[in-house]
């Protein structure tokens, strides 16, 4: 946006805006300076590469490319939205990252808040230690340690004295793979709401506890009111993510029986476009899957702002 | 306020004592440190349970007294007060309020209420709700509340800020508020820990003011703590003197001015700090003088009677008189100035008699002539305001 306004454009309400942009004038030089190469990285790193998503209209041919290619407008669009899949797919996609994002989301906070009511500080380092460990493990060995730990002769089968194989069953796909997210991320993701609750003040909670105020009632009065904006930063950058379920995990997670579940719009174009070779359909598929992640992004934004008196992002 | 459920608030601490468990590996390094020659400020003693933060405190509050701890930093002020208030454990004694034991009884359960130094005032709420908050946690009804903060609201002078945020106050707006908070739940005792120090100067004074006002209106016992001696002596009925986790003196601040217990205390009250002197006590029958640099004046009755009720003898003593108390004479014991600050309806002079640094405070309307550098002079006092002080226990002789 090149819209700088007039010095006499400026009202006295945005006197300060105004002032700033004088100073930018004033050194634009600097500003060019330090700009510049981050304006190129962008450019040649995030708008070039979109140019690609023309392969979304063409009937993509990696030899010809992408101009040489026949073009074919929205004819992959219409193919997918139509195909009998689609609807389970996009159900499966968002059921994972929404409910990923009901039960995941909360869990820091609420580990955040217990965290924080511990006494000791030798302690609290050592359980955050062990809290935090798991987020190191790749997504692909936390598969299978999960795969191990719930097959029919694994740990939760002999605990549980039964012999079902829960890698098959559509109906627990969902479950493993929100859960295990919990148990790897949760400790690490609890980090940031665990310095922002370090800003509450200690006498403020003395002297709720003062007022009278029990558990519930000293984190209703004292911690949320510390943590609120952290969270909703956060929720609205889960939320700009709900669409990109990571690809890895669900195919990590696949079995052929439970396919019903966890094939994602993220899996089918990995299957479609790298192991078919169908690159424009499959390219369709991510852009289609793309648009509803930045629609989603900006009105909930909104939503936020209108929640909470006209902050968002 | 119906009068039957007013009851007395009296509040006793018997040997109340704070030990403050060593986090592991602290031990050590405090061993060490105990170990090491240089004089440190804070001397807590250091058992293997941890610090002793206060120990020994015994005292008993009447009710609706206003009772001032007060002592240099670190000497357990605060601690004391946070143990009354149920925020800090008890490690040993008893804290009895209004007759009954309430060491393990949960803060809100003590009929307390807590001013603290950083206001910790709710920001998200309102000044109105800040001050509802207690009472709407006990679940009382909605007009009872109003009037309950409307009126504190009066009293303090806040009701134009009731719909405002705590961040869109100034401090001393604040810190009203936030004993507003307290005043709305009527507390058997009020509890306030350095409430003025995060003021400045000025504000201070007019909030100590506040509060020598607010007492007459809102009957209660109230337990103030303070590093600030001015403070201690407006404010208090009497005066708790702490150091090192002990009491060192409690009294009305006339007694602790006049008969401090010893050498601490002395040094602790008053501005100037007080002079000591090496002198010399003589006991002659009933009577006692002291020496000090040639000069000799007898003691006023009332010491005289106090020493001897204790067979008090001649010894070597620290005698000390407060710069006050001092008079300028054509003989006594001779100084040199070194400095003459001038302070308007006074002067200060600082003079060095005998190797120790003394001042003597002269009223300009006194002066004969200015005072100059290495210029000698001598001075006197009276045997009502010398304080003696034992070599040896640096105690007050007079106990
Ligand atoms: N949680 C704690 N763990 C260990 N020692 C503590 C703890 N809290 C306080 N202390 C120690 O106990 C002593 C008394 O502390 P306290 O806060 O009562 O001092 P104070 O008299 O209020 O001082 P100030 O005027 O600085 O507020 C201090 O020396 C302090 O180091
Ligand atoms: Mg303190």
């Amino acid at each position: 946006m090149k819209k700088v306004p007039e010095p006499a454009a400026a009202g006295g309400g945005s006197s300060k805006m105004h002032n700033t942009l004088v100073y930018i004038r004033q050194h634009w030089q600097l500003y060019v300076l330090f700009m510049l190469p981050a304006f190129l990285l962008t450019i040649i790193f995030r708008y070039i590469p979109m140019g690609g998503i023309a392969i979304a209209f063409t009937e993509y041919n990696p030899i010809r490319g992408i101009f040489g290619s026949e073009w074919v407008g929205f004819e992959h669009f219409q193919r997918f939205l139509s195909s009998p899949d689609f609807m389970r797919y996009l159900m499966n996609t968002l059921k994972l990252s929404v409910f990923g994002l009901l039960w995941g989301f909360p869990a820091p906070i609420l580990l955040a808040f217990l965290l924080n009511r511990i006494m000791s500080a030798k302690t609290k380092q050592k359980i955050q230690l062990v809290l935090y460990m798991p987020n190191f493990i790749s997504v692909i060995v936390l598969c299978g340690i999960v795969r191990i730990l719930l097959s029919p002769t694994g740990l939760v089968n002999s605990l549980l004295g039964t012999s079902t194989n829960f890698m098959t069953m559509p109906s627990a796909f969902r479950t493993i793979y929100i859960a295990s997210g919990i148990w790897q991320g949760a400790g690490w993701a609890s980090i940031i709401y665990t310095a922002a609750l370090s800003n509450a003040s200690k006498e403020l909670k003395e002297a709720a506890v003062i007022d009278g105020a029990n558990i519930i009632q000293q984190i209703k009065a004292v911690e949320w009111p510390a943590i609120k904006d952290t969270v909703l930063i956060q929720f609205i950058m889960s939320v700009g993510n709900i669409m990109s379920v990571g690809f890895e995990k669900a195919y990590a997670l696949q079995t052929d029986l439970n396919l019903n579940a966890s094939e994602i719009i993220s899996t089918y174009v990995y299957k479609k476009g790298l192991l078919d070779g169908d690159y424009g359909f499959s390219t369709a598929v991510g852009l289609f899957n793309t648009v509803i992640n930045v629609i989603l992004l900006i009105s909930m934004n909104a939503l936020v702002k209108k929640m909470n008196e006209g902050k968002g992002i | 306020m119906c009068p039957e459920s007013e009851s007395m608030a009296t509040v006793q601490l018997k040997n109340i004592k704070k030990v403050y468990p060593f986090i592991s590996g602290e031990q050590k390094k405090n061993k060490k440190k105990a170990d090491e020659p240089e004089k440190k400020k804070v001397n807590l003693q250091i058992t293997d349970e941890g610090v002793v933060a206060v120990q020994a405190f015994d005292l008993d509050i009447a009710d609706k007294e206003f009772i001032v701890l007060v002592g240099p930093s670190g000497c357990g002020k605060s601690t004391t007060l946070r143990m009354v208030a149920g925020l800090e454990e008890i490690s040993g004694g008893q804290l009895i309020i209004d007759g009954k034991v309430m060491n393990d009884v949960a803060p809100k359960d003590r009929d307390i209420a807590m001013v603290f130094q950083n206001y910790a005032l709710y920001p998200h709420m309102t000044v109105y709700e800040n001050m509802a908050f207690s009472l709407k946690l006990r679940k009382e009804p909605k007009d009872v509340i109003d009037k309950k903060v409307r009126e504190a609201a009066e009293i303090l002078d806040i009701t134009q800020y009731l719909e405002r945020k705590p961040k869109a106050l100034s401090g001393g707006q604040r810190q009203r508020v936030a004993i507003g908070r307290a005043i709305v739940r009527d507390p058997k005792v009020m509890l306030m820990d350095e409430p003025l120090s995060n003021l400045d100067a000025k504000l201070r004074n007019e909030m100590r003011a506040e509060i020598i006002k607010l007492r007459q209106r809102i009957n209660t016992t109230f337990m103030y703590v303070t590093h600030d001696q001015t403070e201690a002596m407006t404010l208090g009925d009497r005066i708790v003197i702490m150091k090192d986790g002990y009491i060192q003196q409690i009294g009305t601040p006339q007694e602790v001015f006049d008969h401090p217990a010893n050498l601490f205390v002395a040094g602790f009250i008053g501005m100037p700090v007080m002079n000591f002197f090496d002198a010399e006590l003589k006991r002659d029958g009933k009577k006692y003088f002291v020496e000090v640099g040639g000069y000799r004046t007898e003691l006023d009755a009332e010491k005289e009677a106090r020493l001897a009720a204790h067979d008090v003898q001649s010894q070597p003593i620290t005698l000390g008189v407060r710069p006050e108390h001092t008079d300028v004479a054509d003989a006594g014991i001779s100084a040199k100035v070194e400095v003459a600050e001038m302070m308007g309806s006074s002067v200060h002079l600082h003079v060095n008699a005998g190797g120790r640094d003394v001042i003597i405070i002269v009223p300009t309307i006194d002066m004969k002539g200015n005072y100059k550098l290495g210029d000698t002079v001598h001075f006197t006092f009276g045997g009502r305001v010398a304080h003696v002080f034992s070599k040896e226990t640096d105690k007050n002789l007079e106990f």
